[in-house]
């Protein structure tokens, strides 16, 4: 019984060890480059900056560059993007999960096409047919596509938590007089807030992360972050790609959070 | 009765539309990749383009290069993934501060991780630095050219700091819940802890570990921005390539870079069908329905 348990705290320790690697990898990267964003001059071979300064975020900021428009495009086009991507996902699992509907195989794989096709080609395949749209580059067209990156993640969610809320306490409103609306709302509804706010926040991450189905959809005419940062990648610019990094996933965080507090909130006023 | 009958296929056209969408650019790229484009009066049906893309040495070589960066960074992602998950299982560690972080990659976009990745890996980067410092090397050219190169050890290890959570993170809830009944089921009928875990919780947790690594895999084969900002001139990563043929301004050429989109596609596609007979010969193995 002792070398077992010596053997288990032996086994404990090596987890730990992984863990702990794990979380210095993910986070080194982070640390530097929240450095560079006030770093004045880091000559090699320092191991820390030489000088600090601010104004680089300064002028990001408050400065002639256009970043709170960029800002705010990329919020909106993940916002529309999150909120339909969740509708039709929630749509969509009803149909299979409550009404049974025929095809229900071929609609689950038709969901996760998108996870098969890279989003290179489909953005290359898609442009022509947006252009003869109409939506060539366009806010609406830049949205669309994302929705098909995004969609396979909310569908998934979606089809989970509908198939395990089911629908039995929703009939039980309607037997006793609940109209199919209001037994929706105020039944079954609450009840998948958290798949809708976990599908929300996933599609949310996945419209503010494409670059490349940006690029093609929006012609370079729709600047999000992820598109504006790239040349300062490409110019070596440091200092200023750090900050666009770090302002990206700042941001990114920002709304990741609110969701995640609404689901705890949630989850936790159903106990 | 009757509404019961339309609500679904109202509520289904939606989500119709959106893969008529991506039906509608899968064909666009076919059909013009066969070098039917009736706008610019090109109404041939042939593989002259596939043939001709496929017999030229650069291509096959950026296919490789692609091949290499997606074989390499999701199979190591993929073990890594699975090292990081059992480590979060046997500690207990599903929930809180260690999973946030775990969670942390997935939500940092491809952009942002090439920052990262030349924040660290540049020859003039921490880790050159910290090596100088340690007296492992006495100037910066003499730390391994790991991005820009030939070798894309920087776009592979990029796409693993990414990927390696995202296979962890896909395989949590799975594998806690087996570990929890199946795997303590074996330890309380004897069984070592590490039996346990290679005959049971693994396998069992097989079918989320294989599909996150198909996603990743596929990811990056097609992906653009990794192998673009870090990786070589030449040759260049498949997507890369293809994108620099889809831009060229003669339409007439537009076929050849469409017939190198149906060539991602299509290996895309097979490897898809690969992991669906791998999937369908390891549940008859581990028996039970898995599939929903």
């Amino acid at each position: 019984m002792k070398d077992r348990t010596s053997a288990s705290s032996k086994r404990n320790r090596a987890m730990n060890l992984v863990l702990i690697i794990t979380s210095i990898i993910i986070f080194l990267p982070v640390i530097v480059t929240l450095l560079w964003t006030v770093t004045g001059r880091w000559p090699w071979p320092s191991l820390l900056p030489e000088t600090y300064t601010t104004r680089t975020l300064h002028e990001m900021f408050f400065g002639s560059s256009n970043l709170w428009a960029i800002l705010w495009d990329s919020i909106y086009i993940a916002t529309a993007v999150a909120v339909l991507g969740t509708i039709i996902a929630l749509l969509t699992a009803r149909a299979t999960e409550i009404y049974r509907i025929r095809g229900r195989r071929l609609i689950g794989y038709s969901a996760m096409l998108p996870l098969l096709v890279p989003g290179t080609v489909f953005a290359m395949g898609i442009q022509v047919i947006l252009i003869r749209m109409g939506l060539g580059d366009t806010v609406t067209g830049v949205i669309l596509v994302h929705l098909v990156a995004a969609l396979p993640y909310c569908v998934t969610i979606m089809t989970d938590i509908t198939a395990a809320v089911g629908n039995s306490l929703e009939e039980q409103a309607q037997v006793l007089g609940a109209g199919p609306a209001g037994a929706f709302m105020h039944v079954t509804l609450p009840q998948l807030l958290p798949g809708i706010l976990s599908s929300a926040s996933m599609a949310y991450i996945i419209s503010y992360s494409q670059y490349f189905t940006t690029l093609l959809a929006g012609g370079g005419k729709v600047k999000t972050l992820a598109l504006v940062m790239v040349p300062y990648i490409q110019s070596g610019d440091r200092a200023l790609s750090s900050i666009y990094a770090v302002t990206f996933v700042g941001s990114a965080l920002i709304v990741f959070f609110i969701f995640e507090a609404l689901i705890h909130r949630i989850v936790g006023d159903a106990k | 009765m009757n509404r019961n009958k339309i609500a679904p296929i109202l509520m289904i056209i939606p989500f119709l539309l959106i893969t008529i969408l991506v039906l509608a650019a899968i064909m666009n790229i076919l059909l013009q990749s066969f070098g039917y484009m009736p706008v610019f009066g090109l109404y041939d049906f042939t593989l002259k383009y596939y043939i001709e893309e496929l017999s030229r040495p650069e291509v096959l070589q950026s296919i490789a290069v692609s091949l290499c960066i997606s074989v390499f960074s999701s199979v190591i992602a993929a073990v890594l993934g699975t090292l990081i998950c059992a480590a979060l299982v046997y500690t207990g560690r599903t929930r809180g501060g260690m999973l946030y972080t775990v969670r942390l990659p997935i939500l940092v976009p491809h952009t942002v991780v090439a920052v990262f990745t030349v924040a660290l890996l540049a020859q003039t980067g921490l880790f050159a630095r910290v090596g100088y410092a340690l007296g492992l090397i006495s100037d910066y050219t003499e730390f391994p050219g790991l991005l820009y190169g030939t070798g894309y050890a920087g776009v592979i290890l990029a796409y693993i700091w990414k990927e390696a959570p995202f296979i962890a993170y896909f395989t949590l809830a799975l594998m806690a819940s087996i570990s929890g009944t199946l795997g303590e089921a074996a330890e309380n009928l004897g069984a070592s802890p590490v039996r346990s875990f290679f005959h049971i919780t693994l396998p069992m947790s097989m079918p989320a570990i294989a599909r996150g690594f198909l996603i990743v895999f596929i990811f990056a084969f097609g992906g653009y921005e990794l192998p673009m900002l870090l990786g070589a001139t030449l040759p260049k990563a498949f997507p890369v390539y293809t994108y620099i043929e889809f831009l060229k301004p003669d339409f007439k050429l537009r076929p050849y870079a469409m017939a190198m989109n149906g060539i991602t596609l299509i290996l895309s596609l097979l490897i898809a069908l690969l992991y669906a007979i791998m999937m369908s010969r390891l549940l008859r193995k581990i028996g039970g329905d898995y599939e929903r």
